[in-house]
Protein backbone atom coordinates (compact mmCIF):
# COMPACT_ATOMS: atom_id res chain seq x y z
CA UNK A 1 0.00 0.00 0.00
CA UNK A 2 3.04 2.05 0.60
CA UNK A 3 1.27 4.21 3.06
CA UNK A 4 1.48 4.81 7.17
CA UNK A 5 -0.72 2.07 8.62
CA UNK A 6 -1.63 1.50 12.14
CA UNK A 7 -3.21 -2.17 13.03
CA UNK A 8 -5.84 -2.30 15.86
CA UNK A 9 -6.29 -6.15 17.34
CA UNK A 10 -7.17 -7.45 20.35
CA UNK A 11 -5.66 -8.40 23.27
CA UNK A 12 -6.05 -11.91 22.61
CA UNK A 13 -3.77 -12.46 19.48
CA UNK A 14 -0.74 -10.13 20.49
CA UNK A 15 1.87 -13.05 19.80
CA UNK A 16 0.56 -13.77 16.58
CA UNK A 17 -0.16 -10.43 15.07
CA UNK A 18 3.09 -10.00 16.07
CA UNK A 19 4.30 -13.19 14.60
CA UNK A 20 2.62 -12.35 11.21
CA UNK A 21 3.60 -8.85 11.15
CA UNK A 22 7.60 -10.52 11.10
CA UNK A 23 6.24 -13.24 9.13
CA UNK A 24 5.25 -10.75 6.00
CA UNK A 25 8.76 -8.67 6.02
CA UNK A 26 7.27 -6.39 8.38
CA UNK A 27 8.82 -6.35 11.90
CA UNK A 28 8.10 -3.66 13.41
CA UNK A 29 4.15 -3.18 12.07
CA UNK A 30 2.58 -0.66 14.50
CA UNK A 31 -0.13 -2.81 16.09
CA UNK A 32 -2.17 -1.29 18.52
CA UNK A 33 -4.19 -3.25 20.81
CA UNK A 34 -7.60 -2.95 22.18
CA UNK A 35 -9.03 -5.47 25.21
CA UNK A 36 -10.58 -8.77 23.90
CA UNK A 37 -13.40 -8.97 22.36
CA UNK A 38 -14.39 -5.77 20.96
CA UNK A 39 -17.18 -7.85 19.77
CA UNK A 40 -21.08 -7.38 21.06
CA UNK A 41 -19.96 -4.26 22.77
CA UNK A 42 -22.17 -0.87 23.30
CA UNK A 43 -20.57 2.26 21.28
CA UNK A 44 -19.81 3.39 24.90
CA UNK A 45 -17.52 0.61 25.26
CA UNK A 46 -15.67 1.04 22.31
CA UNK A 47 -15.19 4.13 23.18
CA UNK A 48 -13.73 3.60 26.66
CA UNK A 49 -11.45 1.00 24.91
CA UNK A 50 -9.75 3.36 22.81
CA UNK A 51 -9.67 6.22 25.49
CA UNK A 52 -8.32 3.47 27.66
CA UNK A 53 -4.98 1.69 28.15
CA UNK A 54 -3.72 -0.88 25.40
CA UNK A 55 -3.80 -4.16 27.85
CA UNK A 56 0.17 -4.98 26.04
CA UNK A 57 1.70 -2.09 26.85
CA UNK A 58 -0.42 -0.41 29.32
CA UNK A 59 0.06 2.80 27.11
CA UNK A 60 -3.14 4.95 25.95
CA UNK A 61 -5.17 3.10 22.74
CA UNK A 62 -5.85 6.37 21.23
CA UNK A 63 -2.07 8.11 21.34
CA UNK A 64 -0.81 4.85 20.30
CA UNK A 65 -3.05 5.02 17.31
CA UNK A 66 -1.67 8.45 16.35
CA UNK A 67 2.07 7.87 17.16
CA UNK A 68 1.91 4.73 14.91
CA UNK A 69 0.86 6.99 12.12
CA UNK A 70 3.15 10.39 12.87
CA UNK A 71 5.94 8.95 14.77
CA UNK A 72 9.24 8.97 12.55
CA UNK A 73 10.46 6.09 11.49
CA UNK A 74 13.72 4.19 13.10
CA UNK A 75 15.98 2.72 10.70
CA UNK A 76 15.15 -0.52 11.72
CA UNK A 77 11.91 0.47 10.65
CA UNK A 78 13.32 1.34 7.15
CA UNK A 79 15.35 -1.49 6.96
CA UNK A 80 15.29 -3.58 3.43
CA UNK A 81 16.57 -6.54 2.58
CA UNK A 82 15.96 -10.13 4.19
CA UNK A 83 14.82 -10.88 7.74
CA UNK A 84 17.29 -13.89 8.54
CA UNK A 85 16.09 -17.16 8.71
CA UNK A 86 18.09 -20.09 10.22
CA UNK A 87 17.91 -23.44 7.37
CA UNK A 88 17.88 -25.99 10.31
CA UNK A 89 20.82 -28.11 10.54
CA UNK A 90 20.19 -31.59 9.32
CA UNK A 91 21.63 -33.63 11.97
CA UNK A 92 21.30 -33.26 15.74
CA UNK A 93 23.24 -34.80 18.33
CA UNK A 94 25.28 -36.83 19.52
CA UNK A 95 22.78 -37.18 22.75
CA UNK A 96 21.24 -39.40 24.76
CA UNK A 97 17.59 -40.80 23.99
CA UNK A 98 15.96 -39.00 26.88
CA UNK A 99 17.84 -35.70 26.03
CA UNK A 100 16.67 -36.04 22.20
CA UNK A 101 13.15 -37.21 23.64
CA UNK A 102 12.91 -33.60 25.36
CA UNK A 103 14.61 -31.77 22.99
CA UNK A 104 12.22 -32.83 20.41
CA UNK A 105 9.07 -32.34 22.45
CA UNK A 106 10.13 -28.90 24.48
CA UNK A 107 10.68 -27.62 20.81
CA UNK A 108 7.49 -28.34 19.62
CA UNK A 109 8.13 -31.27 16.86
CA UNK A 110 6.06 -33.46 18.78
CA UNK A 111 2.09 -34.04 19.47
CA UNK A 112 3.79 -34.35 23.25
CA UNK A 113 3.52 -38.17 23.07
CA UNK A 114 6.94 -39.86 23.01
CA UNK A 115 8.46 -40.44 19.28
CA UNK A 116 10.53 -42.89 17.85
CA UNK A 117 13.79 -41.10 16.91
CA UNK A 118 14.60 -40.45 13.87
CA UNK A 119 18.48 -42.13 13.65
CA UNK A 120 20.12 -41.96 10.01
CA UNK A 121 19.72 -45.93 9.73
CA UNK A 122 15.87 -45.58 10.42
CA UNK A 123 15.50 -42.97 8.06
CA UNK A 124 17.72 -44.48 5.40
CA UNK A 125 15.30 -47.91 5.66
CA UNK A 126 12.19 -45.65 5.78
CA UNK A 127 13.65 -44.18 2.52
CA UNK A 128 13.61 -47.68 0.93
CA UNK A 129 9.60 -47.06 0.74
CA UNK A 130 10.18 -44.98 -2.49
CA UNK A 131 12.35 -44.53 -5.83
CA UNK A 132 12.25 -40.67 -5.40
CA UNK A 133 15.65 -38.87 -4.12
CA UNK A 134 16.02 -38.08 -1.04
CA UNK A 135 16.57 -34.39 -1.72
CA UNK A 136 14.03 -34.57 -4.14
CA UNK A 137 11.55 -31.35 -3.31
CA UNK A 138 7.90 -32.46 -2.38
CA UNK A 139 6.36 -29.10 -1.99
CA UNK A 140 5.23 -26.52 0.22
CA UNK A 141 3.27 -26.47 3.43
CA UNK A 142 1.62 -23.43 5.59
CA UNK A 143 -0.78 -24.54 8.60
CA UNK A 144 -2.81 -21.25 7.96
CA UNK A 145 -2.62 -17.60 6.00
CA UNK A 146 1.59 -17.79 6.72
CA UNK A 147 4.32 -18.54 3.73
CA UNK A 148 4.52 -22.00 3.34
CA UNK A 149 7.88 -24.13 4.06
CA UNK A 150 9.50 -26.52 1.89
CA UNK A 151 10.94 -29.70 2.67
CA UNK A 152 12.50 -32.71 0.67
CA UNK A 153 11.29 -36.58 0.35
CA UNK A 154 13.85 -36.96 3.55
CA UNK A 155 12.14 -34.84 5.72
CA UNK A 156 8.72 -36.75 4.89
CA UNK A 157 10.81 -39.82 6.14
CA UNK A 158 12.12 -38.40 9.53
CA UNK A 159 8.63 -37.23 10.17
CA UNK A 160 7.22 -40.88 9.05
CA UNK A 161 9.65 -42.45 11.30
CA UNK A 162 8.80 -40.38 14.34
CA UNK A 163 4.86 -41.32 13.71
CA UNK A 164 5.66 -45.25 13.98
CA UNK A 165 5.10 -45.43 10.16
CA UNK A 166 6.25 -48.63 8.13
CA UNK A 167 8.29 -47.43 4.81
CA UNK A 168 5.59 -49.09 2.75
CA UNK A 169 3.60 -46.65 3.98
CA UNK A 170 5.98 -43.48 2.99
CA UNK A 171 4.07 -43.15 -0.24
CA UNK A 172 0.72 -42.04 1.11
CA UNK A 173 2.66 -39.79 3.52
CA UNK A 174 4.37 -38.54 0.35
CA UNK A 175 0.82 -37.58 -1.48
CA UNK A 176 -0.77 -36.02 1.95
CA UNK A 177 2.91 -33.74 1.41
CA UNK A 178 2.50 -32.86 -1.91
CA UNK A 179 -0.69 -32.14 -1.22
CA UNK A 180 0.82 -28.51 0.82
CA UNK A 181 -3.10 -29.35 3.10
CA UNK A 182 -1.46 -29.14 6.92
CA UNK A 183 -3.32 -30.99 9.06
CA UNK A 184 -3.56 -28.21 11.84
CA UNK A 185 -5.19 -24.92 10.65
CA UNK A 186 -4.67 -21.64 12.16
CA UNK A 187 -8.42 -20.88 13.08
CA UNK A 188 -10.10 -19.93 16.31
CA UNK A 189 -12.77 -22.42 15.08
CA UNK A 190 -10.25 -25.63 16.02
CA UNK A 191 -10.83 -26.77 12.42
CA UNK A 192 -10.02 -30.67 11.70
CA UNK A 193 -8.89 -32.70 8.57
CA UNK A 194 -9.85 -35.43 7.25
CA UNK A 195 -8.21 -38.32 4.68
CA UNK A 196 -9.92 -40.86 2.41
CA UNK A 197 -7.51 -43.26 1.15
CA UNK A 198 -8.83 -45.05 -2.42
CA UNK A 199 -7.52 -48.31 -4.27
CA UNK A 200 -5.11 -50.99 -3.76
CA UNK A 201 -2.59 -49.36 -1.40
CA UNK A 202 -5.00 -49.86 1.13
CA UNK A 203 -4.39 -53.71 0.83
CA UNK A 204 -0.83 -53.53 0.22
CA UNK A 205 0.32 -51.44 2.86
CA UNK A 206 -2.61 -53.30 5.55
CA UNK A 207 -4.83 -50.73 6.43
CA UNK A 208 -8.23 -51.39 8.43
CA UNK A 209 -11.22 -50.42 6.11
CA UNK A 210 -13.74 -53.03 8.36
CA UNK A 211 -14.68 -54.00 12.00
CA UNK A 212 -13.06 -50.63 13.42
CA UNK A 213 -11.72 -48.93 10.85
CA UNK A 214 -11.58 -45.47 12.07
CA UNK A 215 -10.15 -46.68 15.62
CA UNK A 216 -6.67 -46.79 16.74
CA UNK A 217 -6.68 -49.97 16.16
CA UNK A 218 -4.34 -50.57 12.72
CA UNK A 219 -0.48 -49.63 12.61
CA UNK A 220 -0.99 -48.23 9.24
CA UNK A 221 -3.70 -46.15 9.56
CA UNK A 222 -2.82 -44.71 12.98
CA UNK A 223 0.60 -43.94 11.80
CA UNK A 224 -0.77 -42.17 8.58
CA UNK A 225 -2.63 -40.28 10.80
CA UNK A 226 -0.18 -39.61 13.45
CA UNK A 227 3.29 -38.60 10.66
CA UNK A 228 0.08 -35.71 9.33
CA UNK A 229 0.12 -34.47 11.95
CA UNK A 230 4.05 -34.05 12.88
CA UNK A 231 4.93 -33.07 9.34
CA UNK A 232 2.14 -30.01 9.51
CA UNK A 233 3.90 -29.18 12.49
CA UNK A 234 7.51 -29.50 11.39
CA UNK A 235 6.80 -29.27 7.36
CA UNK A 236 4.68 -26.68 7.53
CA UNK A 237 5.54 -25.07 11.13
CA UNK A 238 1.96 -25.41 11.83
CA UNK A 239 0.02 -25.75 15.55
CA UNK A 240 2.28 -22.77 17.95
CA UNK A 241 -0.43 -21.72 20.06
CA UNK A 242 -0.26 -18.16 19.74
CA UNK A 243 2.04 -18.09 16.81
CA UNK A 244 1.04 -20.22 14.19
CA UNK A 245 -2.64 -21.33 16.08
CA UNK A 246 -5.29 -19.30 17.43
CA UNK A 247 -7.91 -22.41 17.83
CA UNK A 248 -10.45 -21.66 21.08
CA UNK A 249 -10.78 -25.15 22.05
CA UNK A 250 -8.29 -27.15 20.32
CA UNK A 251 -10.02 -30.90 18.84
CA UNK A 252 -8.27 -33.90 19.96
CA UNK A 253 -8.80 -35.00 16.38
CA UNK A 254 -5.77 -33.26 15.91
CA UNK A 255 -4.11 -35.66 17.23
CA UNK A 256 -4.18 -38.21 14.51
CA UNK A 257 -6.55 -36.79 12.21
CA UNK A 258 -9.88 -38.77 10.75
CA UNK A 259 -8.05 -41.49 8.49
CA UNK A 260 -10.34 -43.50 6.73
CA UNK A 261 -9.59 -46.71 4.30
CA UNK A 262 -12.57 -47.38 1.76
CA UNK A 263 -14.18 -50.69 2.42
CA UNK A 264 -14.31 -50.74 -1.74
CA UNK A 265 -15.19 -54.30 -1.68
CA UNK A 266 -18.15 -54.06 0.07
CA UNK A 267 -19.35 -50.93 -1.06
CA UNK A 268 -22.52 -51.00 -3.91
CA UNK A 269 -21.00 -47.86 -5.12
CA UNK A 270 -18.14 -46.25 -7.04
CA UNK A 271 -15.37 -45.61 -4.99
CA UNK A 272 -14.44 -42.15 -4.24
CA UNK A 273 -11.16 -42.38 -6.32
CA UNK A 274 -13.42 -42.92 -9.51
CA UNK A 275 -15.35 -40.18 -8.46
CA UNK A 276 -12.70 -37.97 -8.97
CA UNK A 277 -11.65 -38.72 -11.71
CA UNK A 278 -8.83 -41.20 -11.13
CA UNK A 279 -8.93 -44.58 -13.02
CA UNK A 280 -9.99 -47.72 -11.21
CA UNK A 281 -6.63 -49.88 -10.10
CA UNK A 282 -5.09 -46.03 -8.95
CA UNK A 283 -4.27 -45.27 -5.69
CA UNK A 284 -5.19 -41.83 -4.38
CA UNK A 285 -5.83 -40.06 -1.43
CA UNK A 286 -8.61 -37.15 -0.97
CA UNK A 287 -8.39 -34.37 1.51
CA UNK A 288 -11.19 -32.68 3.91
CA UNK A 289 -11.58 -29.82 6.07
CA UNK A 290 -13.95 -28.91 8.80
CA UNK A 291 -15.31 -28.82 12.01
CA UNK A 292 -15.39 -32.22 12.82
CA UNK A 293 -17.53 -35.64 12.88
CA UNK A 294 -20.79 -37.34 14.23
CA UNK A 295 -22.25 -40.86 14.64
CA UNK A 296 -25.65 -41.07 13.54
CA UNK A 297 -27.89 -43.91 15.74
CA UNK A 298 -27.80 -46.14 12.53
CA UNK A 299 -30.65 -48.92 12.05
CA UNK A 300 -32.33 -50.27 15.28
CA UNK A 301 -30.96 -53.49 14.47
CA UNK A 302 -29.46 -55.23 11.35
CA UNK A 303 -32.49 -57.11 10.25
CA UNK A 304 -34.94 -54.87 11.70
CA UNK A 305 -38.34 -55.50 9.99
CA UNK A 306 -39.41 -51.69 9.29
CA UNK A 307 -36.60 -50.41 7.02
CA UNK A 308 -34.72 -47.88 8.15
CA UNK A 309 -34.77 -44.14 6.90
CA UNK A 310 -31.23 -43.53 6.83
CA UNK A 311 -31.77 -40.70 4.73
CA UNK A 312 -33.76 -39.12 7.19
CA UNK A 313 -31.30 -39.95 9.72
CA UNK A 314 -28.46 -38.61 7.73
CA UNK A 315 -30.40 -35.43 6.65
CA UNK A 316 -31.46 -34.70 10.64
CA UNK A 317 -27.97 -35.01 11.49
CA UNK A 318 -26.66 -32.23 8.75
CA UNK A 319 -29.39 -29.96 10.32
CA UNK A 320 -26.93 -28.74 12.56
CA UNK A 321 -24.31 -28.20 9.78
CA UNK A 322 -22.83 -24.98 8.22
CA UNK A 323 -23.34 -25.14 4.93
CA UNK A 324 -19.83 -23.21 4.66
CA UNK A 325 -18.09 -26.76 4.79
CA UNK A 326 -19.93 -28.96 3.37
CA UNK A 327 -20.63 -32.66 4.86
CA UNK A 328 -18.77 -36.51 3.90
CA UNK A 329 -21.17 -38.86 5.24
CA UNK A 330 -19.14 -41.84 6.44
CA UNK A 331 -21.11 -44.97 5.31
CA UNK A 332 -21.02 -48.90 7.11
CA UNK A 333 -21.31 -51.43 4.19
CA UNK A 334 -24.48 -52.33 5.81
CA UNK A 335 -25.66 -48.86 5.25
CA UNK A 336 -24.91 -48.41 1.97
CA UNK A 337 -26.62 -51.78 0.64
CA UNK A 338 -29.61 -50.76 2.47
CA UNK A 339 -29.46 -47.27 1.11
CA UNK A 340 -29.38 -48.89 -2.57
CA UNK A 341 -31.53 -51.38 -2.32
CA UNK A 342 -34.37 -48.31 -0.98
CA UNK A 343 -33.42 -46.89 -4.90
CA UNK A 344 -29.91 -44.68 -3.74
CA UNK A 345 -28.24 -46.91 -6.90
CA UNK A 346 -25.89 -44.26 -7.00
CA UNK A 347 -23.84 -41.73 -4.68
CA UNK A 348 -25.71 -38.93 -6.57
CA UNK A 349 -28.47 -39.59 -5.46
CA UNK A 350 -28.49 -39.81 -2.38
CA UNK A 351 -26.61 -36.21 -2.23
CA UNK A 352 -29.34 -34.68 -4.20
CA UNK A 353 -31.87 -36.30 -1.57
CA UNK A 354 -30.17 -34.66 1.26
CA UNK A 355 -29.37 -31.24 -0.54
CA UNK A 356 -33.21 -31.11 -1.67
CA UNK A 357 -34.15 -31.89 2.05
CA UNK A 358 -31.98 -30.44 4.48
CA UNK A 359 -33.19 -26.84 4.48
CA UNK A 360 -33.18 -24.14 6.70
CA UNK A 361 -35.41 -20.78 6.85
CA UNK A 362 -33.74 -17.85 5.16
CA UNK A 363 -33.74 -16.28 8.86
CA UNK A 364 -31.43 -18.66 10.11
CA UNK A 365 -29.08 -18.58 7.35
CA UNK A 366 -28.50 -14.90 7.40
CA UNK A 367 -27.94 -15.26 10.57
CA UNK A 368 -25.13 -18.09 10.17
CA UNK A 369 -21.62 -17.96 12.11
CA UNK A 370 -19.73 -18.83 8.09
CA UNK A 371 -22.82 -16.93 6.24
CA UNK A 372 -21.71 -13.41 7.04
CA UNK A 373 -18.39 -13.98 7.18
CA UNK A 374 -18.11 -15.71 3.14
CA UNK A 375 -22.05 -15.93 1.93
CA UNK A 376 -22.59 -12.09 1.95
CA UNK A 377 -19.60 -11.32 0.61
CA UNK A 378 -20.19 -13.31 -2.86
CA UNK A 379 -23.97 -12.20 -2.33
CA UNK A 380 -23.25 -8.27 -2.52
CA UNK A 381 -20.95 -9.61 -5.61
CA UNK A 382 -24.01 -11.01 -7.26
CA UNK A 383 -22.74 -14.52 -7.09
CA UNK A 384 -25.56 -16.99 -7.26
CA UNK A 385 -27.12 -18.78 -5.03
CA UNK A 386 -26.23 -16.68 -2.48
CA UNK A 387 -27.62 -13.38 -4.39
CA UNK A 388 -31.17 -14.74 -4.49
CA UNK A 389 -30.62 -16.27 -1.12
CA UNK A 390 -30.34 -13.16 0.80
CA UNK A 391 -32.89 -11.57 -0.81
CA UNK A 392 -36.21 -13.99 0.02
CA UNK A 393 -38.43 -13.50 2.83
CA UNK A 394 -37.49 -14.52 6.53
CA UNK A 395 -39.72 -17.77 6.55
CA UNK A 396 -38.94 -19.18 3.11
CA UNK A 397 -36.88 -22.27 3.26
CA UNK A 398 -33.29 -22.88 1.22
CA UNK A 399 -31.12 -25.79 1.20
CA UNK A 400 -28.66 -26.16 4.21
CA UNK A 401 -25.52 -26.69 1.69
CA UNK A 402 -25.09 -24.19 -1.58
CA UNK A 403 -24.62 -27.71 -3.96
CA UNK A 404 -25.49 -31.41 -3.84
CA UNK A 405 -21.74 -31.56 -4.97
CA UNK A 406 -20.83 -30.20 -1.50
CA UNK A 407 -22.47 -33.61 0.10
CA UNK A 408 -20.07 -36.57 -0.48
CA UNK A 409 -20.36 -40.10 0.70
CA UNK A 410 -17.77 -43.23 1.69
CA UNK A 411 -17.76 -46.76 2.50
CA UNK A 412 -15.93 -47.71 4.96
CA UNK A 413 -16.68 -50.31 8.36
CA UNK A 414 -16.82 -54.21 9.04
CA UNK A 415 -20.44 -54.40 9.02
CA UNK A 416 -21.15 -55.38 12.54
CA UNK A 417 -24.07 -52.67 12.60
CA UNK A 418 -25.72 -50.41 10.01
CA UNK A 419 -24.14 -46.92 11.55
CA UNK A 420 -22.84 -43.81 9.82
CA UNK A 421 -21.21 -41.46 10.83
CA UNK A 422 -21.50 -37.63 8.73
CA UNK A 423 -18.48 -34.83 8.90
CA UNK A 424 -19.33 -31.35 8.70
CA UNK A 425 -16.10 -31.51 6.21
CA UNK A 426 -15.44 -29.77 2.92
CA UNK A 427 -13.52 -31.63 0.11
CA UNK A 428 -10.06 -29.90 -0.31
CA UNK A 429 -8.19 -31.58 -2.87
CA UNK A 430 -7.09 -35.36 -4.26
CA UNK A 431 -3.37 -36.26 -4.82
CA UNK A 432 -2.05 -39.64 -6.55
CA UNK A 433 -0.31 -41.96 -4.12
CA UNK A 434 1.00 -44.24 -7.29
CA UNK A 435 3.39 -41.11 -8.15
CA UNK A 436 5.62 -41.72 -5.22
CA UNK A 437 6.34 -45.21 -4.99
CA UNK B 1 34.07 -57.28 82.15
CA UNK B 2 35.86 -58.41 78.73
CA UNK B 3 35.65 -62.01 77.40
CA UNK B 4 38.36 -62.40 75.42
CA UNK B 5 37.65 -65.86 74.06
CA UNK B 6 40.23 -68.04 72.03
CA UNK B 7 40.06 -70.03 69.10
CA UNK B 8 42.39 -73.00 68.47
CA UNK B 9 44.79 -72.12 65.95
CA UNK B 10 43.08 -74.96 63.40
CA UNK B 11 39.91 -73.28 63.71
CA UNK B 12 40.98 -69.62 62.89
CA UNK B 13 43.00 -70.57 60.11
CA UNK B 14 39.53 -72.35 58.80
CA UNK B 15 37.68 -69.23 60.09
CA UNK B 16 40.05 -66.92 58.27
CA UNK B 17 39.56 -68.91 55.28
CA UNK B 18 35.52 -68.27 55.04
CA UNK B 19 36.25 -64.90 55.34
CA UNK B 20 38.19 -64.69 52.64
CA UNK B 21 36.06 -66.51 50.61
CA UNK B 22 32.78 -63.92 51.84
CA UNK B 23 35.14 -60.74 51.02
CA UNK B 24 35.89 -62.41 47.19
CA UNK B 25 32.47 -62.62 46.92
CA UNK B 26 31.35 -59.35 48.12
CA UNK B 27 33.91 -58.21 46.34
CA UNK B 28 32.64 -59.97 43.32
CA UNK B 29 29.26 -58.50 43.69
CA UNK B 30 30.31 -54.87 44.04
CA UNK B 31 32.07 -54.83 40.90
CA UNK B 32 29.72 -56.38 38.77
CA UNK B 33 27.00 -53.89 40.47
CA UNK B 34 29.53 -51.12 39.89
CA UNK B 35 29.83 -52.25 36.41
CA UNK B 36 26.26 -52.50 35.62
CA UNK B 37 25.24 -49.24 37.38
CA UNK B 38 28.46 -47.42 35.25
CA UNK B 39 28.08 -49.25 31.80
CA UNK B 40 26.07 -47.13 29.54
CA UNK B 41 22.62 -48.28 28.56
CA UNK B 42 20.99 -48.20 25.83
CA UNK B 43 19.00 -45.43 27.36
CA UNK B 44 21.95 -43.34 28.14
CA UNK B 45 24.33 -44.46 24.48
CA UNK B 46 24.68 -41.05 22.91
CA UNK B 47 23.14 -40.97 19.22
CA UNK B 48 22.88 -39.10 15.84
CA UNK B 49 19.12 -38.38 14.54
CA UNK B 50 17.34 -35.92 11.76
CA UNK B 51 16.33 -33.09 12.01
CA UNK B 52 12.58 -33.15 10.99
CA UNK B 53 11.96 -29.23 10.36
CA UNK B 54 11.21 -28.36 7.24
CA UNK B 55 12.96 -24.94 5.40
CA UNK B 56 11.44 -21.27 6.30
CA UNK B 57 11.00 -19.11 3.26
CA UNK B 58 13.42 -16.31 3.27
CA UNK B 59 10.87 -12.83 4.14
CA UNK B 60 12.06 -9.91 2.19
CA UNK B 61 11.75 -6.86 4.21
CA UNK B 62 9.55 -4.24 3.36
CA UNK B 63 10.36 -1.03 4.60
CA UNK B 64 7.54 0.93 6.46
CA UNK B 65 5.93 3.80 5.21
CA UNK B 66 7.27 7.82 5.57
CA UNK B 67 4.98 9.05 8.45
CA UNK B 68 3.88 12.61 8.31
CA UNK B 69 4.32 14.80 11.42
CA UNK B 70 0.63 15.30 11.83
CA UNK B 71 -2.72 14.52 10.57
CA UNK B 72 -4.06 17.68 10.08
CA UNK B 73 -5.55 18.18 6.39
CA UNK B 74 -4.39 14.92 6.00
CA UNK B 75 -6.78 11.94 4.51
CA UNK B 76 -7.12 9.06 6.52
CA UNK B 77 -8.94 5.58 6.08
CA UNK B 78 -10.49 3.74 8.62
CA UNK B 79 -10.98 0.40 7.12
CA UNK B 80 -13.29 -2.35 8.73
CA UNK B 81 -12.02 -6.01 7.45
CA UNK B 82 -15.62 -7.24 8.83
CA UNK B 83 -14.23 -9.43 11.77
CA UNK B 84 -16.96 -8.76 14.16
CA UNK B 85 -16.95 -5.86 16.13
CA UNK B 86 -14.54 -4.53 13.99
CA UNK B 87 -16.48 -1.56 12.19
CA UNK B 88 -17.90 -0.16 16.20
CA UNK B 89 -14.46 0.06 17.61
CA UNK B 90 -13.27 1.95 14.02
CA UNK B 91 -16.36 4.66 14.59
CA UNK B 92 -15.04 5.38 18.01
CA UNK B 93 -11.53 5.95 16.91
CA UNK B 94 -13.12 8.21 13.90
CA UNK B 95 -15.54 9.84 16.53
CA UNK B 96 -12.24 11.15 18.43
CA UNK B 97 -10.02 12.43 15.24
CA UNK B 98 -13.78 13.81 13.98
CA UNK B 99 -13.04 15.92 17.57
CA UNK B 100 -9.37 16.16 17.20
CA UNK B 101 -8.05 16.66 13.69
CA UNK B 102 -10.91 18.72 12.67
CA UNK B 103 -9.29 19.11 9.13
CA UNK B 104 -8.35 15.65 8.65
CA UNK B 105 -10.68 14.01 5.93
CA UNK B 106 -11.77 10.66 7.33
CA UNK B 107 -13.72 8.15 5.26
CA UNK B 108 -14.49 4.60 6.13
CA UNK B 109 -14.43 1.64 4.20
CA UNK B 110 -15.46 -2.29 4.32
CA UNK B 111 -13.12 -4.51 2.80
CA UNK B 112 -14.48 -6.73 0.16
CA UNK B 113 -14.66 -10.45 0.44
CA UNK B 114 -14.52 -12.57 3.73
CA UNK B 115 -12.15 -11.08 6.51
CA UNK B 116 -8.99 -13.39 5.41
CA UNK B 117 -9.41 -12.23 1.66
CA UNK B 118 -7.35 -9.39 -0.32
CA UNK B 119 -8.99 -6.33 -1.69
CA UNK B 120 -6.47 -4.88 -4.25
CA UNK B 121 -8.68 -2.40 -5.40
CA UNK B 122 -9.10 -0.63 -1.74
CA UNK B 123 -5.29 -0.75 -1.08
CA UNK B 124 -5.12 0.63 -4.91
CA UNK B 125 -7.60 3.57 -3.80
CA UNK B 126 -6.08 4.05 -0.52
CA UNK B 127 -2.18 4.79 -2.30
CA UNK B 128 -3.96 7.11 -4.37
CA UNK B 129 -5.93 8.91 -2.17
CA UNK B 130 -5.22 8.35 1.65
CA UNK B 131 -2.25 9.88 3.54
CA UNK B 132 -2.61 6.93 6.23
CA UNK B 133 -4.95 4.14 7.10
CA UNK B 134 -6.30 2.21 10.54
CA UNK B 135 -7.30 -1.00 9.80
CA UNK B 136 -9.05 -3.04 12.42
CA UNK B 137 -9.33 -6.63 12.67
CA UNK B 138 -12.16 -6.86 15.37
CA UNK B 139 -12.89 -10.18 16.97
Amino acid sequence: MGKPAAGIVTSRFVEIAQAGARKTGMPNARLVFVPHPVHGKTAEQHQAYVMGKDPATGKQVIQEIVDALTKPLTDEDKKAGFLETKTPPRLIGPETQDRLQRLFMASGWTDYLPIILPTEQKVKDMLKGTSHSPDEMVGKMAGGNFEPWEFTVEKVAVNAVMAGAKPEYLPVLLAIAESGVSSIYDSPDSLVRAIVVSGPVREEIGMNFEAGAMGPFNQANAAIGRAWTLMSRNLGNAGLVGETYSGSQGNSLNYNNIVIAENEKQSPWSPLGVQKGFKPGDSIISLYTGLGIHAGQGAKRAGAPVRPAFDRQISSILDTFTGYFGALIVCDPLVAKELKAQGYDTKDKLSDWLHKNTTMTAADYKEARFVADYDAPKAKKGIEPYASWFKLPPTARIPRFASPKDIEIVVTGGETLAVFQAGNLKYLTSVSIDKWR
Amino acid sequence: MNFIVRAPAAEISSSRGLVMKTASKFALVVFLLLALTTMPSAQDAKITVLNPRGNPPPTPLIPMALRPASLEGKTVYFVDIKYEGGAGLLRAIMDWFAKNTASANLVFREKAGAYDQEDAKLWAEIKEKGDAAIIAVGH
